[in-house]
């Protein structure tokens, strides 16, 4: 029997926008089992970073709840919450974000310095994550003398290092070429798969989404499990 | 637990590692701003704290010394003895002392007279003093005076010459007369304020102007560190000599001096006080250019879980090492310089700037612990407390903020 990992429990959300009030997500009822990977697609301006968001504790639903592993994300606290986002996800963003100022290796393993590791020990797993994706002989680079796909694969590596429970991935492959975009999508799908872990992932690609085992299509502020 | 993080962060913003030149240049320009603020503070407490012990060696030794005893006749008939009753005790003078008018062929001077022995001028008084002749030389029959350099100037006379002197009367029955006295000697004292009205006579001769009845008294000197001791010092020579005898101490008879000293001091330290709370917004002002350069890094590891203690803290140790560092350069650098100043005063002093006269050129350079603790010490509280608020701005920054520029 398959562990619900995260419960989403109409949920909705909603901006304040001068005198307007932007209902982003409306009522959204959905369960994240541990080790599936789900894709969510749907236009831009639909909800979908939003919905990420939420589900990686870096917003709270303005109704409804989520729960991970039974815990309720907004009853936790700010400290809370970053702990939750350090030990349990791994993100990665469109745009890798990766710091300028860093190697590549450094890069990946500042979450863990975030949780407490030492150094030495996350720069061992840093290491291994970064010989995975091949980048073994690139690790000491800066992000600016890499390539996009190399900077995502650094971001890959750096939301593995803690070996989160969640993968969070918003739209991946948005900023890559043809090539790269499928050389990325395809590493992130093997890792997932590797290391047993979940994914909840944004993307516009359906041949992408295709290959998660649940694809979720979000409109008009609700979702639909698309067949 | 989650020091690793926090040291790992602290340690590459003092190093700027990875970063501009610029933001390199920055740290270090900081440091030397923190210095440059520390080092006049530094100067102006070894300055104001030479300065002041210096004019009050100068005037206990030279003016009133610490003790005063009221009684008409020597206490004892040997000074030395003093020593045996307190080892504290440096010296007991009987003096005769009173003021005077003296008259050169070209000026006329107000003056206060001391009446001493030889005795007077022990180890600890020559230090203060230079002499051109011998003090209280007895030439002839007429009285040998000791006057300053600064007086001899000012009524334009020289070793050997002869001035007029008459005693100030104290009451308006009294008849005087003036009487020839000889300079048999000029000292120096190094504070012309001091100096300039105060003459040496021998005592025999002193005594043949001023009355003992009302002029003589016995002047008690301590050694340094026994001054906060005086008043055991006093009970143990009126226990010795078993009877009462009137006494005062140098803060009373010099109490307006005293008094300035302590409230220059206070005006003083309140003024570094107002200089250290503007260097204070100067120091927030380079925790604020840290993490406004820092912003997306910060909303960067705030997904990535850290939190906002972590982050605040590495900054804040970060922006206090720079303050810290600037200090201590400033500090040593003040210190550096300050064991200086007797050149530049004794620089100043053959400049003849007439305003120096209120100032002492010749002083010990003296770094008073205490107070260099409570400058630095205050200037960290103050920094402290203005980056604390500064840097409460991390906690606004929000993770979303980070996603936005995605």
């Amino acid at each position: 029997m398959t562990e619900d990992l995260m419960q989403f429990k109409q949920v909705s959300k909603t901006y304040q926008s001068g005198d307007t009030r932007l209902l982003i997500l409306e009522d959204l009822s959905f369960t994240i089992s541990r080790g599936v990977s789900i894709a969510v697609t749907g236009k831009s301006g639909s909800g979908k970073s939003t919905l990420l968001n939420i589900a990686g504790g870096l917003d709270r639903p303005t109704t409804g709840s989520v729960t991970f592993l039974g815990d309720t994300l907004g009853a936790m606290n700010d400290r809370e919450l970053s702990e939750f986002r350090n030990r349990h996800i791994g993100f990665v963003f469109q745009s890798h974000i990766l710091l300028d100022d860093f190697s590549a290796l450094e890069n990946v393993y500042i979450p863990a310095l975030i949780g407490g590791s030492k150094r030495k020990v996350a720069e061992h797993r840093a290491v291994e994550l970064l010989e995975r994706v091949g980048l073994a002989d690139r690790m000491h680079h800066r992000p600016q003398k890499l390539s996009g796909g190399e900077r995502q694969r650094v971001a890959i590596c750096r939301a593995l290092i803690n070996d989160p429970d969640l993968i969070i991935a918003d739209e991946p492959t948005g900023s890559l070429d043809e090539e790269s975009s499928t050389g990325i999508e395809r590493l992130l799908l093997e890792l997932v798969q590797e290391e047993q872990k979940t994914l909840l992932l944004v993307t516009h690609d359906t041949q992408l989404a295709r290959q998660c085992s649940t694809v979720y299509l979000l409109h008009n502020r609700t979702m639909r499990e698309l067949a | 637990m989650k020091r690793s993080f926090g040291f790992w962060l602290w340690r590459n913003l003092l190093l700027a590692r990875g970063e501009s030149a610029y933001a390199r240049t920055r740290l270090i320009r900081s440091m030397i701003l923190v210095a440059l603020v520390m080092v006049p503070l530094v100067l102006a407490l070894i300055f104001m704290d030479g300065m002041m012990r210096g004019i009050t060696d100068k005037y206990i030794l030279l003016q009133d010394g610490h003790v005063q005893f009221y009684e008409r006749e020597p206490l004892f008939d040997d000074p030395n003895e003093f020593a045996s009753i307190d080892e504290r005790i440096v010296s007991g003078d009987y003096v005769v002392a009173g003021y005077g008018i003296i008259y050169s062929r070209e000026n006329t001077a107000e003056v206060r007279v001391k009446g001493v022995d030889n005795s007077y001028f022990n180890d600890a008084r020559k230090k203060q003093l230079s002499f051109a002749g011998e003090p209280l030389e007895k030439q002839g029959n007429l009285a040998s005076v000791t006057v300053s350099e600064t007086l001899a100037k000012s009524l334009n006379v020289s070793l050997g010459d002869r001035v007029a002197f008459m005693v100030v009367p104290d009451s308006s029955t009294a008849v005087v007369r003036p009487v020839l006295a000889t300079i048999t000697a000029c000292y120096e004292s190094g504070y012309h304020e001091l100096d300039s009205s105060l003459i040496f006579m021998n005592r025999d001769d002193a005594l043949r102007y001023f009355p003992k009845e009302k002029n003589a008294y016995t002047e008690v000197l301590v050694t340094k560190n026994s001054v906060d001791a005086l008043g055991e010092i006093i009970a143990s020579v009126k226990a010795h000599l078993g009877k009462t005898v009137s006494h005062a101490t140098w803060d009373v008879f010099n109490f307006t001096v005293y008094q300035n000293f302590i409230t220059s001091r206070q005006v003083i330290l309140l003024v570094f006080i107002m200089i250290l709370l503007v260097a204070s917004v100067y120091v927030a002002s380079i925790a604020q250019e840290l993490v406004q350069d820092s912003m997306q890094a910060l909303a960067l590891y705030k997904t990535l879980g850290a939190r906002n203690g972590q982050l605040s803290g590495a900054f804040f140790s970060a922006v206090m090492v720079v303050t810290l560092v600037g200090m201590i350069l400033g500090v040593v650098a003040g210190i550096g310089i300050g064991t200086q100043l007797g050149v530049v005063l004794a620089w100043l002093g053959r400049s003849g700037i007439a305003g120096l006269q209120y100032y002492l050129l010749d002083f010990p350079v003296v770094i008073s612990a205490n107070d260099l603790i409570f400058i630095c010490s205050s200037m960290l509280v103050i920094s402290s407390i203005t980056v604390h608020m500064t840097l409460r701005r991390i906690r606004r920054i929000s993770p979303l903020e980070l996603l936005q520029q995605d």
